[in-house]
C-alpha cells in the first residue's frame, strides 16, 4: 500500500532541476553484414516481398476506389479505404521480430500492419499449426474461398488466405476475417496476433494498455504494440493510456514475480499529418514526437525516433525495446517516422502539401531503396525480385477476383449481426488453475463481519433494524465481487480508490486484504483509459471489473463505453468476447456534475447490457449474473442505496450464490389499479406513493422495478398493464430522452387496447442537478408520481396537486427546451 | 354563401345515422324542403330536407355511410359555387334539433367562427377518407383543404367525447352508452371507472343504445390488423361495402339454372340470393345474439280461460266506433300493465351488476315490420285506461310500419309483450329484450279440455302465455306467480277493468 511510500516534505521541497534522459533520434547504425548475419538473406528478401505485397494490395484498392478496376477486374467498393502507400517499411519492419503471441493493435490505416503481422506469422508457424488455424477459423469459411485456387504449399495458401480474408473483410463479405462486420478500419486476425484496429484516432492506446495488463497479470508471454498516428498525441485518452501504463506501482507495489509494468509500446506511426493537419509545425508543439516520453516518467518511456523508411531500423528498435518490456521496465514510446505518399483517402486532393514534398519522399521510397540495397549487395537478383513482383500481382489479383465476386463471397445475413451482438456464454472462469488470493475467504475480516449482520431489514416483530446491524446493498455487491475473485483467476478490478480506500463508497472494503495488488489496484484518474484498458483486458480473454466513481464521469469515457466496449463483439463477428463489467455509481447530493442518472445514455447504445439494481437481493444476484457473463455490462449502482437493507425478500439476502434471471423486471408490490414502474432508487419513492394512494384513495398500485434496461423482458410489464390499465414510469434520469419513454412507447404498442390512460413518465427535470437541499425540485418525489397520476391518468377526487405535472406545462417545458 | 346540410339528430340518444340513399345528386337544383336524402337509424328511416333553395353543390358522404348526428353531410349553394373548405361554415352545435318529428328536416347554417378540426370518431374519419376519393365537388375543387371537409364536420365539437381504449372495451362489452357519459378522466376523457359507475347506476337502454352508437365507425367482423385489430383499411372497406350494398341491392348467385330450365313451367327464380345485413336487420341480428349470450333465459308456459276476454271483445265490437278498435292484444297489454306493479321482480332491468326495479310500467310491444322486428314503448301504461293503451299501441305500430318512429319512442321499456297468437302459435320462447328481465309471449287461443267436478270434460278457450325471464335475476317462483296472476286476471277480465287492485297477486 502507498503508506509504505512516504511523501517526505524534506525531499519534495528540496531545490534542484529535472533532468531528462537524452532521447535518441534515428540512432540505427547497424551494417548490412550484421543484419545478414542476424536474419539471414531469405528473411531479408522476405521483408522486400512483404513490403511489395502491401504496396500492391493498397495500390489495388486505390485503383478500385479511383478507377473501379484493377488488372481487368471491375469492382465498385463504396466503403472506406485509408491507404498506407509509402508506409510499408514501418509495418513490415515492426513485425520482423514479433511472434504470434505478440499483439499489435492499430488504426483506421492498418491494412499494411494486418498483412505484415500475418505474413510474419505465416513465415514463423509450422505448417500443421497454419492448417489447423485456417481450417478452424469461422468454420473454415475463409479458407474455402481460396483453397480451390492453385497454390504452392501451405505457406503459399496461407498467404492467399490472409490476402483474401483481409480483402473480403474490407469489402464486407461473410468470409472476411470478421464476417464483413468490421470492414476496412476494423479488420484484424487474432490467431496471428493482429488485434483490433480502431477507427477512433488513438482508440487503440488504452485498449493496448489493457491487453498488456492481461499479459502481465495472467503471466502470459508476448508484448503489445499500439500503432497509433502522430496526430493521436493530441487525444486525451492517449495521454490517459500513457499515464495508466506508466504507473510506478507496477514496480513499487506489485508482487515482483508478476514482472513489472505492462509490456507495451506506444508506436506512433508518424507520417507527419493528421488528415491534413501537419503535426510537427502546425497542429502540435512537440517538434519531435519522441520528446513526449520525457513528460511521462523518468525513463522518458525509453523513447526514440526511429527511421520508419528503413525496415531494418524499425525491426532493430522493436528487438531492443522488447528486452526493456520483458524486464518489466516499460512502457516504451517509439516515434516511427514514415510518409504517406497516397492521400488520407482516395478523395484527398493533398491540398495541404506540395507536389515537391511528395516527390522528395518518392525519391526515398522505402521499397525502391530496399530493392536497390538487396540487388546492389547481391542478396537477390533482379530476376528474383521481378518474379516476386509478378507473384504479388497475381496473388492480389486473385484475391480481388474472389473477394469481389458475390457468388464466391456473399454478404453476411443480417442475422449474423444480431447473433453476434452478445456472446451470451456464462463462464465461471476464463482462466485455469487457482485464483491468486491472500487468505481463505472465511478469514476475510469483512466476510466475518457480514456473518453478524441481519440479511433482512426488519426484525421478527416487523421493526426496522438499525443501519449498523443490517446487511446492506454495498455488502451485497461485495459478496458478488469476492465470490467471483475466488472463482476466476483472470478477474482483475481497477479504478479510482479501489484498493486501500475500499472504493469511494466502501463496496470493496475487505478486498484489499484478500487480493494481491495485480488483481485489485488503483488507477490514475483516467476514466477513458480505465474503461478502455478494461476493454483491452477483456477482449484478450480476461474478466475485468472497472469502476467509474460517479455516473457523471461517463462523459470522460464516452468513446470507450460507446464505441469500444459496446461494439467489439459484433465488429469481430463474435471472435472476441467482452467479459467487462463497468460499475457506475449514480450520485446524489453533490450537485450538477456528480448527481446525474445517465442510464438512458447507455440504453441507446447497441451492444451493452445495462443493469440497475435497487435492493440488496437484486444487487448481489445481478452482479453475480454480470460477473459470470461474457458480455459487456454497464452496472449502475446508486449512492442513495448503498446503506439500504433488504425490504422485500423476507428470508433475507441468501448467503449462497444465486443469480437474478437476466432481463426480468420484478414486482416489488402487487396491486390491481395502477402500475408504477421504476428504474433505480426511485423505487422507494414509488412505494411511498403507492402507500398514499392506498391509504387516501383506496387505489391499489402495483410497483415494478425494471432492474434491467437491456435486455428487458417487456411481458411482465405488459401483463401488469393489461390488468391495471394504467402505468406511470419513474426514474431519476432526466425526463427528456429517458429510457422510460422507450418502455412507455412499447407499452402503448403492446397493451394499447387495455390502456385506460396514456403511459406517463416521471423523470428528473431537464435541468442541472441543484444542491442537495433543493433536490426535491429536481428529482421525482412521491408527490410528482401522485400528481402525474392525477393530471394525466386518473384524476383523484378532491385532490390538489402540489407540483405542476399538467399537459400544458409539459408543452411549455418542451417549447422552452427545459 | 353555401348552406350546410347537417345530419339531423333523431332523438336524444341517437348518435349517428346511416345514409340510405341520396335523392338528389350534386348539381341538381333543389327547393327548400325538397328531400335530399333518406337516412336511417337502427329503428327508423327519415328524410333530410334541403334547408335552402339553390343547387346541391357537394355531398360529403355516400349511400351507406354512417354519419354522426349534427355533422355536415352536404352543401346547398349557387350553381358553380365552390363548397366551403374544411368545415368552415361552422360546427354543428347550433343546428336545430330534429326532435321527435316524423321527418328529419333539421339543418341549419351557422356562423360559428370556430373551424372544427379533427375529433370525429375514428370510423367516421375513415369512412370519410375513403369516400373522398370519389365524392363531391369538394374534392374536385382541388383545394387542399377540401379533402378534409368531411372529417372536420364532426370536428371539435366541444361535446366530443373521448374514451380510453380500455374503457371503450368495457363499455362495449357491458353495453354502456359511453357517448352520453361525463368522463372523469383528464380533460373529461371517459375512463374505466366511468363505465363502472354507469353500470352501477344502471344506465338504461344500455345495450340497445350502445350497440346502435357502437355501430358508428366500427368495422364489422374481425379486423385485418395484427391480432385481429381493426385497421383503417377495415373501416374503409366497411364503408365501401355498405355503399355497394345500397347500389346493388342484393347480389344473386346463379344456382341450378340447368335443371330449372329443363322442367317445363318452372319459371320461378330458383337462384340463391345473398342479402348483406344492414340497418335494422343487422342490429336485430346482433342484439338477438347478444341477448341470448348475455342472459340466462328460461321460458315458462301457462294458459288462462279466455272466455271473459272473448266476451268483452264481442261486446266492444258490437258497440262500434270508437270501441271496436280495442283488440285482444290491447286487453292483454292492459292486464299486464295492471299486474306488473305487483310483480316488481319482472318489471325490472339488469345491467350485469345491479337490478333496477321500476315503479312505472313502460310496456314494450313487438311490432312486425317490413324492415324487421321493432319494439316501441307505451309509456306509463300502468296509468292509462284501456282505450288509451289501445290508441297508443295503434299509433306506435303505425309509426313503426311507416318508418317514422323515433328512437325515443323505442327507448326505456321496462317489460315487453310479443304476440304471435294471430299466427296460431301455441307456445314459443320469446327472446329477452335486454336490459329487461322478462318478456311475455302471447299465444293463440286454443280450446283446452278441462275436467269438471262432475267428471265431465269441458273444452274451454284458453289463451296461451309464454314468459321468458332472465334466470340470472328472476327466479322461477315469482315468474310462476306472475303467470298464475295473469291467467286469473284474464279469466276475470271484467273485474280487472274495475282496476280495484284486488285481483290475484301476491300482495
Amino acid at each position: 500500500m502507498p503508506r509504505s511510500l512516504t511523501v517526505d516534505p524534506k525531499k519534495v521541497r528540496k531545490s534542484g532541476t529535472v533532468s531528462v534522459p537524452e532521447i535518441p533520434v534515428n540512432a540505427y547504425s547497424r551494417t548490412l553484414k550484421q543484419e545478414q548475419k542476424r536474419y539471414g538473406d531469405d528473411a531479408l528478401k522476405r521483408v522486400y516481398y512483404d513490403m511489395l505485397t502491401i504496396r500492391e494490395f493498397e495500390t489495388m484498392l486505390n485503383d478500385i476506389k479511383t478507377q473501379g478496376e484493377y488488372q481487368g477486374v471491375v469492382y465498385d467498393h463504396k466503403g472506406p479505404a485509408h491507404l498506407s502507400i509509402g508506409q510499408e517499411s514501418a509495418a513490415v519492419g515492426m513485425c520482423v521480430n514479433l511472434d504470434i503471441e505478440d499483439f499489435i493493435f492499430g488504426s483506421h490505416r492498418s491494412h499494411g500492419e494486418i498483412l505484415a503481422k500475418c505474413y510474419a506469422a505465416v513465415a514463423r508457424l509450422d505448417e500443421k499449426q497454419l492448417e489447423s488455424i485456417m481450417k478452424s477459423y469461422l468454420g473454415g469459411d475463409t479458407l474455402k474461398a481460396v483453397e480451390g485456387q492453385s497454390y504452392d504449399g501451405v505457406r503459399d495458401l496461407a498467404e492467399n488466405f490472409v490476402l483474401y480474408g483481409t480483402l473480403a473483410e474490407i469489402f464486407g463479405r461473410k468470409a472476411g476475417f470478421n464476417r464483413g462486420l468490421g470492414g476496412s478500419m476494423h479488420a484484424f486476425f487474432a490467431p496471428f496476433g493482429s488485434m483490433p484496429n480502431n477507427a477512433l484516432v488513438g482508440g487503440s492506446a488504452d485498449i493496448t494498455v489493457g491487453a498488456a495488463l492481461y499479459k502481465r497479470i495472467n503471466r502470459k508471454p508476448g508484448i503489445c504494440i499500439a500503432n497509433i498516428g502522430d496526430a493521436s498525441a493530441g487525444c486525451g485518452p492517449v495521454w490517459e493510456a500513457m499515464m495508466l501504463s506508466a504507473m510506478e506501482q507496477y514496480r513499487t507495489l506489485w508482487p515482483k514475480d508478476v514482472g513489472g509494468a505492462p509490456p507495451m509500446i506506444f508506436n506512433f506511426i508518424n507520417n507527419f499529418y493528421g488528415m491534413g493537419g501537419q503535426t510537427a509545425g502546425e497542429t502540435m508543439g512537440f517538434d519531435i514526437l519522441a520528446r513526449l516520453g520525457a513528460g511521462v516518467n523518468p525513463e522518458a518511456m525509453h523513447a526514440e525516433r526511429v527511421d520508419g523508411y528503413n525496415p531494418l531500423a524499425v525491426a532493430d528498435a522493436i528487438a531492443r525495446k522488447r528486452e526493456i518490456l520483458e524486464s518489466g521496465k516499460g512502457p516504451v514510446l517509439l516515434d516511427t517516422i514514415t510518409y504517406r505518399i497516397s492521400g488520407h483517402s482516395p478523395s484527398d486532393a493533398s491540398s495541404y502539401r506540395t507536389k515537391e514534398e511528395i516527390e522528395l519522399w518518392r525519391e526515398v521510397d522505402p521499397i525502391v531503396s530496399y530493392r536497390a540495397m538487396l540487388s546492389e549487395n547481391g542478396i537477390a537478383t533482379d530476376d528474383e525480385l521481378n518474379a516476386m513482383q509478378d507473384k504479388v500481382v497475381a496473388k492480389v489479383t486473385q484475391a480481388l477476383k474472389l473477394a469481389s465476386d458475390l457468388d464466391v463471397s456473399p454478404r453476411p445475413e443480417a442475422s449474423v449481426i444480431e447473433t453476434t451482438m452478445f456472446s451470451n456464454t456464462p463462464t465461471d472462469s476464463f482462466g485455469e488453475g487457482e485464483a491468486e488470493v491472500l487468505m481463505p475467504l472465511s478469514e476475510n475480516p469483512r466476510v466475518q463481519q457480514l456473518t453478524r449482520k441481519a440479511r433482512y431489514a426488519f426484525d421478527e416483530n416487523g421493526k426496522e433494524l438499525s443501519k449498523m446491524k443490517v446487511y446492506a446493498y454495498r455488502d451485497a455487491l461485495f459478496e458478488a465481487m469476492i465470490h467471483r475473485f475466488y472463482e476466476d483467476p483472470t478477474m482483475a478490478a481497477w479504478g479510482e480508490e479501489n484498493r486501500d480506500w475500499g472504493g469511494a463508497f466502501a463496496v470493496y472494503r475487505g478486498l484489499t486484504e484478500a487480493l494481491p495488488y495485480h488483481r485489485l489496484f488503483n488507477s490514475s484518474i483516467s476514466e477513458g483509459a480505465i474503461v478502455g484498458s478494461g476493454v483491452g483486458y477483456a477482449l484478450c480473454g480476461g474478466r475485468a471489473v472497472v469502476e467509474l466513481m460517479y455516473c457523471d464521469f461517463m462523459g470522460r469515457a464516452g468513446d470507450e463505453l460507446f464505441n469500444q466496449m459496446a461494439k467489439w463483439q459484433s465488429m469481430s463477428a463474435g471472435v472476441l468476447k467482452m467479459p467487462l463489467v463497468v460499475r457506475v455509481s449514480v450520485g446524489s447530493k453533490y450537485g450538477a456534475q456528480h448527481s446525474q442518472d445517465w442510464s438512458s445514455l447507455v440504453a441507446h447504445i447497441p451492444g451493452l447490457k445495462v443493469m440497475f439494481p435497487a435492493t440488496p437481493y437484486d444487487a448481489k444476484g445481478m452482479l453475480n449474473l454480470a460477473l459470470r457473463g461474457s458480455d459487456p455490462v454497464v452496472f449502475f449502482e446508486s449512492q442513495r442505496l448503498y446503506d439500504i437493507g433488504e425490504y422485500f425478500v423476507k428470508d433475507g439476502v441468501p448467503e449462497d450464490y444465486y443469480e437474478v434471471p437476466e432481463g426480468e423486471p420484478d414486482v416489488k408490490r402487487s396491486g390491481s389499479d395502477i402500475t408504477i414502474l421504476t428504474i433505480g432508487a426511485t423505487l422507494y419513492r414509488a412505494l411511498e406513493a403507492a402507500d398514499e394512494l392506498q391509504e387516501k384513495w383506496g387505489i391499489s398500485a402495483e410497483v415494478i422495478d425494471a432492474r434491467f434496461i437491456n435486455p428487458l423482458n417487456l411481458d411482465p410489464i405488459v401483463e401488469s398493464v393489461k390488468k391495471t390499465g394504467k402505468i406511470v414510469l419513474a426514474s431519476d434520469a432526466c425526463e427528456r430522452g429517458s429510457y422510460l419513454h422507450t418502455i412507455a412507447s412499447q407499452v402503448n404498442r403492446l397493451a394499447f387496447n387495455y390502456l385506460d390512460g396514456p403511459p406517463a413518465v416521471v423523470g428528473s427535470r431537464n435541468w442541472i442537478t441543484p444542491a442537495y437541499e433543493m433536490e426535491d425540485v429536481f428529482f421525482p418525489q412521491k408527490e410528482w408520481i401522485i400528481d402525474t397520476i392525477h393530471e394525466a391518468v386518473l384524476p383523484l377526487p378532491g385532490y390538489t396537486a402540489t407540483t405542476v405535472q399538467t399537459d400544458g406545462d409539459y408543452v411549455r417545458r418542451y417549447k422552452a427546451g427545459v | 354563401m353555401a348552406t350546410e346540410v347537417l345530419m339531423p339528430r333523431q332523438g336524444q340518444s341517437v348518435e349517428s345515422c346511416i345514409i340510405v340513399a341520396w335523392k338528389k345528386q350534386v348539381g341538381d337544383a333543389v327547393q327548400e324542403g325538397d328531400v335530399l336524402c333518406e337516412v336511417e337509424t337502427d329503428k327508423a328511416t327519415f328524410e333530410v330536407e334541403s334547408p335552402a333553395s339553390g343547387t346541391l353543390i357537394s355531398v360529403l358522404y355516400e349511400d351507406g355511410d354512417e354519419v354522426p348526428v349534427l355533422e355536415q353531410i352536404a352543401f346547398v349553394g349557387q350553381a358553380g359555387e365552390e363548397p366551403p373548405a374544411s368545415g368552415a361554415p361552422g360546427s354543428g352545435q347550433a343546428a336545430a334539433e330534429a326532435g321527435s318529428g316524423s321527418t328529419g328536416s333539421a339543418a341549419a347554417t351557422t356562423d360559428s367562427a370556430d373551424a372544427p378540426a379533427a375529433g370525429a370518431e375514428p370510423g367516421t374519419a375513415g369512412a370519410a377518407e375513403a369516400a373522398s376519393d370519389t365524392r363531391s365537388a369538394a374534392t374536385d375543387a382541388g383545394t387542399s383543404a377540401a379533402a378534409d371537409a368531411p372529417r372536420s364536420g364532426a370536428g371539435d365539437r366541444s361535446d366530443s367525447v373521448f374514451i380510453s381504449p380500455r374503457a371503450r372495451d368495457r363499455a362495449e362489452r357491458a353495453g354502456v352508452p359511453w357517448q352520453t357519459l361525463a368522463g372523469t378522466g383528464p380533460g373529461g376523457r371517459v375512463i374505466e371507472r366511468d363505465i363502472e359507475a354507469a353500470m352501477a347506476a344502471g344506465t338504461v337502454a344500455t345495450r340497445d343504445a350502445a350497440g346502435r352508437i357502437g355501430a358508428g365507425g366500427q368495422a364489422q367482423g374481425a379486423g385485418s390488423g395484427a391480432g385481429g385489430r381493426v385497421t383503417s383499411a377495415d373501416l374503409r372497406e366497411g364503408a365501401t361495402a355498405a355503399g355497394a350494398t345500397q347500389d346493388a341491392g342484393t347480389a344473386t348467385v346463379a344456382d341450378g339454372a340447368g335443371i330449372a330450365g329443363a322442367i317445363p313451367g318452372m319459371q320461378r327464380d330458383r337462384s340463391t340470393t345473398e342479402t348483406k345485413l344492414a340497418g335494422i336487420r343487422k342490429k336485430i341480428a346482433t342484439r338477438m345474439l347478444e341477448s341470448v349470450q348475455n342472459s340466462a333465459q328460461l321460458t315458462l308456459h301457462a294458459s288462462g280461460d279466455a272466455r271473459a276476454l272473448l266476451a268483452y271483445r264481442a261486446r266492444l265490437k258490437a258497440a262500434g266506433a270508437p270501441y271496436d278498435g280495442i283488440s285482444l292484444n290491447d286487453m292483454v297489454l292492459f292486464a299486464v300493465s295492471r299486474l306488473l306493479p305487483r310483480h316488481p321482480a319482472l318489471n325490472a332491468t339488469f345491467d350485469g351488476t345491479a337490478i333496477h326495479a321500476h315503479g312505472a310500467v313502460h310496456l314494450g310491444m313487438a311490432v312486425d315490420t317490413e324492415r324487421g322486428l321493432m319494439v316501441p314503448v307505451i309509456r306509463d301504461a300502468d296509468l292509462r285506461p284501456l282505450a288509451s293503451i289501445s290508441t297508443e299501441a295503434r299509433r306506435l305500430a303505425g309509426a313503426c310500419r311507416g318508418g317514422n318512429i323515433t328512437a325515443d319512442e323505442m327507448a326505456g321499456g321496462t317489460f315487453t309483450i310479443t304476440n304471435l297468437g294471430a299466427m296460431g302459435i301455441e307456445m314459443f320462447t320469446p327472446v329477452l329484450n335486454p336490459p329487461q328481465v322478462a318478456i311475455l309471449g302471447v299465444c293463440s287461443i286454443e280450446a283446452k279440455p278441462v275436467l269438471k267436478t262432475d267428471g265431465s270434460v269441458e273444452h274451454i278457450p284458453s289463451m296461451g302465455f309464454s314468459l321468458t325471464i332472465d334466470h340470472q335475476v328472476v327466479d322461477g317462483a315469482p315468474a310462476g306467480r306472475f303467470l298464475k296472476d295473469l291467467s286469473e286476471s284474464i279469466a276475470q277480465f271484467d273485474l280487472l277493468l274495475a282496476d280495484t287492485g284486488l285481483i290475484g297477486g301476491d300482495s
